[in-house]
């Protein structure tokens, strides 16, 4: 990564939107080094994507969810198909595999207390969920934008 | 208690073409719609004015970025100083969230750090503290699944 990455970046990072036109005159470069440069950020995977930041208190959701999920090996499910089907669920948005307490931990946003037991027994009736325990918070406060998105 | 915005479906259409690629052409929104490019950019900014969209902006993947070590803590604190122990947290390097929540335990923190010894090094720190009874890390293996798109934008089809 050099500088003029570092550039691209930290611009798509304040606005997707960005246009490459303007970052190449702030970075006094031709418009083709900064979408060559952006293209190779993706190809290589720093940049995985971009999306829109919604406020999720305006769109319904009155608090956000985090599930510790741990899989039963003996029934021979994997915690990759857990997280495989986790993931499809609606209003999961960030999943991942995790070494320590639990196998899987997931967060989700929630509509309100019944939506959250609801999406709890859902996620316990996932074939290899072998137990569950949740924490749960009022709000929707950006997780981590820049990497996870809320 | 904030207002609810209640989306039309060419709301839900941008906002849905926006999640999933954030540089997607208006052109392109529009045209699927059936509407014209005048009516997306009004109705973005009616969504920003009224402070649905935030902004946008890209995901970057962490590790490529040298923060190679992501874990989610579970700190347990005297219950009368959990806002202490929060702010002290949000202040500290490796710290990207902190919230007090409901649950197994009261404060749940999402950290990256460099190296193992540095989460590790971050973790004995917060432990240190006099009002933290116990910290527990689970270290973020494998891909992180990000799935913004699974926002339910449309309530009235939503469970409830």
């Amino acid at each position: 990564m050099n500088e003029l990455d570092r550039k691209i970046i930290e611009a798509l990072t304040r606005d997707a939107r960005t246009s490459f036109r303007s970052i190449a005159a702030e970075a006094d470069k031709s418009t083709d080094t900064v979408i060559n440069h952006y293209r190779q950020l993706t190809d290589e995977g720093v940049i995985r994507g971009s999306t829109v930041v919604l406020d999720a208190g305006r769109i319904g959701y009155e608090g956000t969810a985090a599930f510790h999920i741990d899989v039963s090996t003996t029934t021979g499910h994997t915690p990759a198909q857990v997280l495989d089907t986790l993931i499809r669920m609606p209003n999961i948005i960030v999943a991942t595999k995790t070494v320590g307490e639990h196998d899987i931990l997931a967060l989700a946003a929630i509509h309100d207390v019944r939506h959250y037991t609801e999406l709890g027994r859902e996620i316990a009736a996932i074939p290899g969920v072998r137990s569950i325990s949740s924490n749960v918070w009022a709000g929707n406060p950006e997780i981590c934008p820049k990497y996870f998105i809320i | 208690m904030k207002q609810e915005q209640s989306l039309d479906a060419t709301d839900t259409a941008i906002l849905r073409a926006l999640q999933l690629d954030a540089r997607t052409k208006y052109t392109q929104i529009a045209e699927q719609q059936g509407v014209s490019v005048d009516t997306i950019i009004k109705r973005l900014n009616k969504l920003q004015t009224d402070g649905t969209v935030k902004r946008t902006t890209i995901l970057l993947d962490p590790r490529r970025l040298g923060l190679e070590i992501i874990a989610n803590l579970a700190i347990a604190t005297e219950p009368s100083c959990t806002e202490e122990v929060i702010a002290h947290l949000r202040g500290r390097e490796g710290i990207l969230f902190a919230t007090h929540t409901m649950g197994q335990y009261p404060i749940l923190a999402i950290a990256a750090t460099h190296t193992m010894n540095e989460m590790n090094a971050l973790k004995e720190a917060i432990q240190s503290h006099t009002k933290v009874h116990d910290t527990k890390a689970s270290i973020w293996v494998d891909q992180i699944l990000l799935c913004p798109q699974n926002f339910e934008l449309e309530p009235e089809e939503a469970p409830r």
